[in-house]
């Protein structure tokens, strides 16, 4: 009985652990190629953009909200950035600025909402969802944004996506091989380090941890708890804007899109972090854990020639059994959302 | 930059003064063609094409002077049916019903043309005798590409293929593809591969990537819709293969000029019909109905092929220049009776 | 009537490694209130637990009126007779329904069809009402109820079973005494209608009432049965602690200067004004029935509420904390009652539940120092006498005695000038109990120390000066020497029906 129970407190801890290296060696396999450099790098490079936009749900998860509106935060962000160079003609630099300064007004926004306006953090953020989609094609009449669009006033739009711009997305600097590693990927790594340690390592965090596990509680203790909801709204938000500019600069182009597949891969790949090293809570390192486990899943799936609709299938699979591994067999119950 | 459909308005208003000619000319009951209403049911409306099959309605519309209402169910099948009885509701003359799903606009179209009304269907199959089908031959854009391909590279190359099955007319497109590989042996498919997750492009992007370093001796990658093409370009780009992959695609926009034009870039040839012309034709397909002529059950409009050479020769930065500069694709001569006022150019 | 009961023998029950239960035999007999009685952590709960259904034992028998009780759910124990009262009010209540149907929820979830009959419905909860003598009006939402309604709710619900056997898990925890009065007439009535009764709790007031029988447990074992009239009580605690209680002697010591003075507070409209002091090296201790004020007085001087009217001065200079960080910062705190909902953190360990209101004193430049943190768990684990393995276990793997341990300790860290305890021994056993307020005396040399408590007891056992609370207002002052405790109970209770009579 003693064997069994120490098994399960392994398998809690290490199991998601070793899924991953498990299915590292069965690509590794079956896949020629994969375990080249390069595959490491393709693999952080697809999940850079959704494993940002989940480091900042993980924030939201942590004061026991929700963010809905990431993924249509980050398109639009791409459209934003696009029409600010495209259009407006302005610089790199500026489209950069703007994006964030939107991300964080949106979170602002949210945070309002649901602190003061008191709607609840699902429908607040889906609303603003929704209007975001909207919004975002207004400018264009629903057109996607590229050099040499006509403009409603029959003139073509003269802006360029910079160079400098692009290479947000497009760059690779030298590690080991030359041209290896792309800047998104280095983004991803900085950002994870920073909410890793802005949530661990913090007393801001430490609060947004007690305020998500008890509001009241920590409330009393003298926490401005409105004020930390909003924060981690206005976290969230900007770094789905950062998310949104890593996009613009890979397509090199402003794409109307809703950006949902963002959202649900961002949230799957945060929900997966619970079950990292059975925290059993939302958490920066499980997050980006959970991202590059869909990263490799999907890379080594599509090696593999395995049709596209068995994906997403894979996706629910997986994030079933990260639940499964976080509520059931933790027994405590984690806490989800709410 | 609302001020499209003005623009759009005065477009068709400076079409309308020597239309006032024209109009006495016209059969009944276009010849008060104010007092004719037009109904354009969409069930697709976000994106370049889609925005530019509307503008194609709304100038010819214009053109013709008739009164047209949009309605917009954005990708709600149902929906799109109730708009349909909307339309009859509201006493419309002709219903254009662009794209959906057989399944639900088959009887909302019969219960359209029950009510008296003319009714031409865009790219959705609504089996119904009495409604001409507008279609864009997908079979033709298929093999334009692909001969340009086989062209540039031989019979023989090994060759990746990005399909969603599922999509009529990527069905259509594959259908002409898998001709094409069993007329040329040589031609090996090593890998196949899509999604629609959205951002297409972005989401496409990541799958040809791993793609790519599965199979490096991949030399000809087959796109036959621009959102893939963009995927598979920047793929490429980044797993630095630009020189020795082409990209054959389908469907062409403002951005897919640009990134066919960046230097070396791999993305050698498209086809494409305007998606502009092709809103012309439906509304021209759907007069002829109105005066009692018959513009043909398959009411065909042909692509044109568009090759990175003849941009970059022509100069054609944007759509605006590929129709100035590439007559072909400014203009279909179809459905175009004797009377039938044009836009304006 | 031995045929009607209930016998348990050689009960056994583990959780991983820890024996919780080690062969408890058992006999509960019908028409008798049989008080359980155990320090936190005896395997009461557990007890209770297997005997609802809610977990199996491990070996052993239970039989009901001399026939197996296979209990293997909730559902099977209640089918079978066996009613579980819990502690936890909201345990037996759905807040979001109405009265109606809370009262016939489990014949709801057992019962066919699929359409509610409102009419049906309400007239079976008006019986179950009035079995019970319960007056509310049953189409009130239960969440718009006080918590002693809601309790006598859950507990009409239970009543609607024709219940064998009822266990009732310290039910008065949150009544008032006039409350707790309606309680033991319907317990009483039960009992004189057969049933066996198995009442846990630590209030002797509630013992001394209800017990035909006292049982007591000690180590997941039975440590000795007391059924011969008059009820040996202070033998039934030492079987149960291993030692006897002894009246808490109170030394009253020589007040320093005063840290708080209120002068003519008015809580709410209509309220009397009054006034008090507050001084240094002085505990006082405020009781009053629930709903009195005291969450409201504790409110105003913690920020949370501004009051009506009056002053607060703070060692002379005013009070007015506009939130409960302004009352932290001037040295006011506060240790919520209710410590579930109001203090515990749960997905916390034991040392960062406690280091979280002064969290910026373990930290520079907002990163955290860990080893401060620590330190400070270690220190106040020591100093609070908190029983764990290991500061960084779970703030819920923790005995309800030591959590609250660790609240108290929470706000004990930093030098307080005025500590304010509501509550503080809420759902703690004795042991925990007198160790808290040791600790509080203990410390309470350089602030003024007040603390709320709705049981008498608690307050003799704690306060040099005992105010009482009533209608918003503080009716009656105490010196804890000789107190006439008849003469507070007086004020506690009498002030009562005025309040109900002015609604």
């Amino acid at each position: 009985m003693k064997d069994t129970s120490h098994l399960i407190d392994f398998a809690i801890k290490y199991g998601f652990l070793l899924l991953m290296a498990a299915l590292i060696v069965v690509f590794g396999l079956n896949a020629e190629g994969f375990l080249s450099p390069f595959s490491a790098v393709f693999i952080l490079q697809s999940v850079a953009i959704t494993g940002i936009l989940a480091l900042g749900v993980t924030a939201t998860l942590v004061v026991g909200g929700f963010d809905l509106s990431i993924g249509a935060v980050a398109t639009s962000a791409l459209m934003l950035s696009a029409y600010v160079m495209v259009v407006w003609e302005m610089s790199a630099g500026m489209a950069v600025v703007l994006c964030l300064l939107m991300g964080a007004a949106v979170g602002l926004v949210n945070g309002l909402l649901i602190v003061k306006a008191r709607i609840p953090d699902l429908l607040a953020t889906l609303g603003m969802m929704f209007l975001l989609v909207g919004l975002q094609r207004i400018p264009t009449e629903g057109r996607s944004i590229s050099t040499g669009m006509a403009l409603p006033d029959g003139s073509t739009a003269a802006g360029i996506f910079s160079p400098g711009f692009l290479m947000l997305g497009r760059h690779r600097l030298d590690l080991i091989v030359p041209d290896l590693l792309p800047l998104s990927v280095v983004f991803l790594v900085v950002i994870a380090v920073l909410v890793w340690v802005f949530l661990e390592l913090t007393r801001h965090g430490r609060l947004m941890y007690a305020i998500g596990s008890n509001a009241q509680a920590a409330s009393l203790a003298g926490a401005n708890v409105n004020r930390y909801k909003i924060a981690a709204y206005m976290i969230s938000g900007t770094l789905a804007s950062v998310g949104g500019i890593l996009l613009a600069a890979r397509l090199g182009r402003g794409d109307v899109a809703s950006g949902n597949n963002l959202l649900l891969d961002s949230v799957a790949a945060a929900l997966i972090g619970f079950a990292v090293l059975g925290a059993s809570k939302p958490n920066a390192f499980g997050t980006a854990i959970g991202a590059l486990f869909v990263g490799i899943l999907l890379q080594g799936l599509t090696m593999m020639n395995a049709p596209y609709y068995t994906q997403d299938f894979i996706k629910g699979g997986v994030l079933v059994i990260a639940l499964v591994f976080t509520f059931a067999l933790s027994g405590r119950g984690g806490r989800g959302r709410g | 930059m609302i001020t499209r459909r003005v623009f759009a308005g005065l477009i068709g208003a400076a079409a309308m003064l020597p239309g006032l000619g024209w109009a006495a000319d016209m059969p009944a009951p276009l010849d008060n063609p104010g007092d004719v209403k037009v109904a354009l049911v969409r069930y697709l409306s976000t994106g370049d094409f889609f925005q530019a099959y509307l503008s194609g309605v709304e100038k010819q519309a214009a053109a013709i002077g008739v009164d047209l209402r949009v309605f917009d169910s954005r990708q709600d099948a149902a929906l799109q049916a109730d708009m349909v009885d909307q339309a009859i509701a509201l006493g419309v003359d002709g219903i254009i019903i662009q794209h959906g799903l057989t399944e639900s606009m088959q009887a909302a179209a019969q219960r359209a043309v029950e009510a008296g009304i003319k009714v031409v269907a865009f790219d959705v199959n609504v089996e119904n005798d009495a409604i001409p089908q507008i279609e864009q031959s997908d079979r033709d854009l298929a093999r334009l590409a692909l001969e340009q391909a086989v062209e540039d590279n031989g019979t023989e190359f090994t060759a990746g293929y990005v399909y969603v099955p599922g999509i009529a007319p990527l069905d259509r497109r594959d259908e002409t593809w898998v001709k094409v590989k069993a007329a040329n042996p040589g031609i090996k498919q090593v890998a196949e591969f899509g999604t629609l997750d959205n951002p297409i492009a972005n989401s496409v992007a990541n799958q040809a990537r791993s793609v790519l370093s599965a199979n490096p001796s991949i030399t000809v990658m087959f796109a036959p819709y621009d959102e893939f093409a963009k995927g598979v370009k920047i793929a490429v780009d980044e797993a630095g293969m630009t020189s020795q992959v082409s990209i054959y695609s389908a469907d062409v926009s403002t951005a897919d000029i640009a990134a066919m034009r960046e230097a070396g870039s791999a993305w050698k040839a498209t086809a494409a019909t305007n998606p502009a012309v092709v809103g012309e034709v439906s509304v021209r397909a759907l007069a002829m109905l109105l005066a009692g002529e018959d513009p043909g059950h398959n009411v065909i409009v042909p692509p044109t092929l568009i090759t990175q050479a003849m941009l970059n020769d022509l100069d054609i930065k944007n759509m605006e220049d590929l129709g100035k500069k590439a007559p072909a694709f400014a203009h279909a001569d179809v459905a175009v009776p004797d009377w039938m006022p044009l836009p304006a150019r | 009537m031995s045929d009607q009961a209930i016998r348990l023998s050689g009960l056994h029950k583990a959780f991983g490694r820890n024996q919780v239960l080690r062969g408890v035999d058992l006999e509960i007999p019908a028409g008798q209130v049989t008080v359980l009685m155990g320090a936190n952590g005896a395997g009461k709960s557990t007890l209770v637990k297997i005997l609802c259904g809610v977990h199996a034992a491990d070996s052993g028998e239970i039989t009901l009126g001399g026939a197996p009780l296979v209990a293997n759910s909730p559902s099977d124990a209640l089918r079978a007779g066996v009613v579980t009262v819990h502690q936890n009010i909201n345990d037996g209540v759905v807040p979001d329904l109405d009265v109606v149907s809370n009262l016939v929820l489990d014949s709801l979830a057992g019962g066919g069809g699929v359409f509610l009959r409102r009419g049906q419905m309400r007239a079976r909860a008006r019986q179950i009402a009035a079995a019970v003598g319960l007056e509310i009006d049953v189409r009130r939402q239960v969440s718009d109820l006080s918590l002693a309604d809601r309790q006598l709710v859950s507990i009409a619900r239970a009543m609607a079973h024709e219940p064998r056997l009822l266990i009732l898990d310290e039910p008065t925890s949150s009544l008032s005494a006039v409350e707790a009065d309606r309680l033991f007439d319907l317990v009483e009535q039960l009992r004189d209608r057969g049933v066996a009764i198995l009442y846990i709790s630590h209030r002797m007031s509630d013992i001394r009432r209800l017990a035909d029988r006292i049982v007591s447990m000690r180590d997941g074992a039975i440590s000795g049965v007391f059924e011969d009239a008059p009820l040996d009580y202070s033998g039934s605690v030492r079987a149960m602690l291993g030692h006897e209680i002894t009246e808490v002697d109170i030394a009253i010591p020589q007040p320093g200067r005063p840290v708080l003075e209120v002068r003519d507070l008015v809580l709410r409209d209509g309220a009397r004004p009054f006034s008090l002091e507050a001084r240094e090296n002085e505990v006082i201790a405020i009781t009053g029935l629930v709903g009195s004020g005291k969450s409201d007085f504790a409110g105003a001087l913690f920020g949370l509420a501004a009051p009506v009217s009056g002053t607060m001065r703070l060692d002379g200079g005013p009070h007015a904390p506009a939130s409960a960080r302004a009352a932290i910062d001037a040295g006011v705190f506060l240790c919520p009652k209710d410590r579930l909902i109001n203090a515990v953190v749960a997905d916390f360990d034991i040392t960062r539940n406690l280091t979280l209101p002064f969290i910026a004193r373990h930290s520079r430049l907002s990163f955290l120092s860990f080893r401060s943190e620590r330190a400070t768990a270690g220190r106040m684990i020591g100093t609070m006498g908190i029983v764990c393995q290991n500061p960084s276990d779970g703030i819920l793997t923790l005995s309800g005695g030591n959590q609250q341990k660790v609240m108290v300790a929470r706000w004990m860290a930093e030098a307080a000038r005025l500590l304010i305890l509501d509550e503080p021994f809420q759902g703690v056993d004795i042991q925990a109990r007198r160790d808290i307020g040791h600790k509080i005396r203990e410390t309470s040399a350089h602030r003024a120390t007040i603390v709320f408590v709705a049981e008498l007891d608690e307050a003799l056992e704690i306060a040099d000066r005992v105010l009482v609370m009533s209608e918003h207002s503080i009716v009656g002052e105490h010196r804890n020497e000789n107190i006439d405790v008849s003469a507070i109970m007086a004020q506690v209770v009498d002030a009562e029906p005025a309040r109900a009579a002015g609604q």
